[in-house]
């Protein structure tokens, strides 16, 4: 008995290795069917068989009571004939194998319990079998539902055309006030970004200062995309300090190549939750392998579900946050108010400080206060957050001219400000002092800073030397696809308006 | 060539099957064996817990045989040695016929593989 419960669970195991779906999963369901089935006819036997045990114990107790009974006693297959039934103490017993006992009918008894015994193990032994069975199969109906194109799961996809711009991957990283200049950074720039953002180790070497350059720019948008991601847990997790993934503070570290660029300002933009915000970006980027891995497990099969065709409209420009080492960091309560403590010594700054005022985000009507989408300069609240501009357009998808030089203006105050937070190496709130600076972003109200990439005009040349992976103006990591958007009808006009300050410097060099 | 490779073919899938068939009908006798040390168990129990004064008989075709209590649990204790050892023994046997049969499936599979290039080869020629 229990060895064909092992060969049917052999069996099971056999079919479910060397099948396919949706064929597989069929058979596999079938088999576990009968082995559940079987299960369930032999637990019905034993209970049978223990039931009459039970009655049989009941009959060995009466039995000698009397010392003799009248009863009709079976005569052939087909006649009974009155008899007595006598000696009611003495039973033989057939023991198994057999093998017989004369016992009374107490010893009688006991063999039975005893017997009773084994019977409630095999039961309890079938009840565990057909329970595993019965999960295995609630399991392969799961994983049906799952990968198959029944269920509640639905696809949503969004083409992506510029896959460049989508990958908005760790930014360039922080660099410290005193990081060394660009030519001491020893990285292995690499000019395809897809592989850059998969890979997010990277790799160090011997480079040329244009593939530095190169690496830079990569990295920057990496942080860009990275940023977008954060802003989605920024409003969650007050711990802008302890999240780092590796893939950031490695890219940080690589970048700054030999200067020990402090991670930490990088590694409060990395505080990034994953299953948060891969729901959100369903069939998005693919160099974003991270989000990538978790969408996985919920949407594998998109062919048979249902789709959704997901696009991104002009995405918000958010707040990035500098820090005093020119990275983004994850939009936080504290780092604002610092922010905004330092924004009120900085007075040089021009527009007032609304917009990081309005930053202060402590209940969800705050978030739609903050995140409007600026129309030709006036607050449109955004219908979900998740939409946003992109961020070519400076402080909010307004993509005209006139903010690009909104940006400039602000990316010269960033240098200004940059110099100063090199001399200071000054914390987040510095960041986000320049990043309210540009005159530009009074109306708009969050003083978002779009990454902006058109030409730096670089009103106080920095201590180029310094390498500074500053991580675009936009405050607020904006969703990938935002970019994109942006990036299409903006094509023609021209490249990225944003630019990181090193190609700045670079170009302003050349 | 195509026939040859499929005649060998054949040969070899014939001994397949025939080892198949040998390798069920020890697992068959072997059930059938581990049955008998589940029920000699049982007896084994049972003769403990029962006294010397209980006649113990033994059916031998159609007739009762009076038997002692200690010779009965000897017997059943030597019968229980018995079925172990043959249960080991046609475990080795299942092993080594699993074995050869694993031999086997891997000739035919390269048997087949040959042919279907031999096939393919002829239905170029062609």
């Amino acid at each position: 008995m229990a060895s064909t419960i092992h060969d049917q669970m052999a069996a099971a195991g056999k079919v479910k290795r060397s099948k396919y779906l949706p064929q597989g999963v069929e058979r596999l369901k079938e088999e576990h069917r009968k082995v559940v089935k079987d299960c369930r006819s032999q637990f019905e036997h034993w209970k049978k068989v223990e039931n009459d045990y039970e009655s049989l114990q009941e009959r060995l107790r009466t039995l000698p009571d009397k010392l003799s009974y009248d009863i009709m006693v079976p005569f052939g297959p087909l006649a009974f004939m009155p008899g007595k039934l006598v000696h009611t103490n003495e039973l033989t017993v057939l023991l198994g194998d057999n093998w017989f006992a004369k016992c009374s009918a107490k010893q009688a008894d006991a063999l039975v319990e005893h017997r009773k015994k084994h019977v409630k193990n095999t039961l309890d032994d079938l009840q565990k079998v057909m329970k595993n069975f019965q999960n295995r199969a609630d399991f392969t109906d799961d994983l049906e539902k799952l990968t198959g194109d029944t269920g509640d799961f639905v696809d949503i996809r969004e083409e992506v055309i510029n896959e460049e711009e989508v990958t908005k991957a760790k930014h360039r990283l922080a660099h410290k006030a005193n990081s060394k200049p660009k030519q001491e950074y020893l990285l292995d720039l690499e000019e395809d970004k897809e592989k850059k953002e998969g890979d997010e180790e990277g790799t160090t070497g011997v480079l040329s200062e244009e593939e530095l350059w190169a690496r830079l720019d990569e990295l920057e948008r990496q942080e860009e995309l990275q940023d977008e991601r954060y802003r989605y847990t920024r409003l969650d997790s007050t711990d802008t300090n302890g999240e780092d993934t590796t893939s950031s503070s490695e890219e940080e570290k690589e970048a700054d190549g030999g200067s020990d660029v402090q991670v930490n300002g990088h590694q409060k933009e990395n505080g990034w939750v994953p299953t948060s915000i891969t729901s959100q970006m369903n069939g998005t980027n693919g160099s974003h392998p991270e989000d990538e891995e978790e969408e996985d497990c919920d949407e594998e099969a998109g062919n048979g579900l249902p789709t959704i065709y997901f696009s991104h409209t002009a995405e918000f420009k958010k707040v990035r946050i500098n820090t005093g080492k020119n990275t983004t960091l994850k939009f936080s309560e504290r780092n604002e108010q610092k922010a905004q403590a330092k924004r009120k010594k900085k007075s040089g700054k021009s527009n007032g400080h609304s917009p990081h005022e309005s930053y202060k985000i402590t209940s969800p009507a705050d978030i739609y206060r903050v995140f409007v989408d600026l129309v030709n300069g006036e607050p449109i609240p955004r219908k979900s957050i998740l939409k946003s501009r992109s961020r070519e357009n400076s402080v909010c998808s307004d993509t005209s001219e006139s903010s690009t030089a909104d940006f400039e203006e602000r990316r010269a105050a960033f240098g200004r400000s940059w110099s100063h937070d090199d001399a200071t190496h000054s914390d987040t709130s510095d960041g986000i002092t320049e990043e309210e600076s540009p005159t530009g972003t009074s109306p708009h109200t969050n003083g978002c800073f779009e990454a902006f990439t058109s030409t730096v005009i670089e009103k106080d040349p920095l201590p180029c030397s310094i390498p500074h992976l500053t991580i675009a103006p936009p405050a607020l990591p904006t969703i990938p696809e935002r970019k994109l958007e942006e990036v299409g009808p903006e094509a023609p006009q021209e490249p990225p308006k944003w630019m990181s300050k090193f190609k700045a410097t670079r170009l302003h060099q050349k | 060539m195509a026939e040859a490779i499929q005649k060998k073919l054949q040969a070899e899938l014939e001994k397949y099957q025939q080892l198949q068939k040998d390798v069920s009908k020890s697992m068959s006798a072997r059930q059938k064996l581990e049955a008998q040390l589940t029920e000699n168990n049982i007896v084994k129990e049972e003769l403990a817990l029962l006294d010397i004064q209980n006649t113990v008989y033994k059916l031998i075709g159609p007739v009762l045989v009076k038997q002692d209590l200690d010779e009965a649990k000897a017997t059943v204790s030597k019968r229980l040695e018995y079925i172990n050892g043959e249960i080991q023994r046609y475990e080795t046997l299942l092993k080594e016929m699993e074995r050869k049969s694993e031999q086997h499936r891997e000739v035919l599979s390269s048997l087949q593989q040959e042919y279907q290039r031999a096939q393919g080869q002829a239905v170029g020629k062609v």
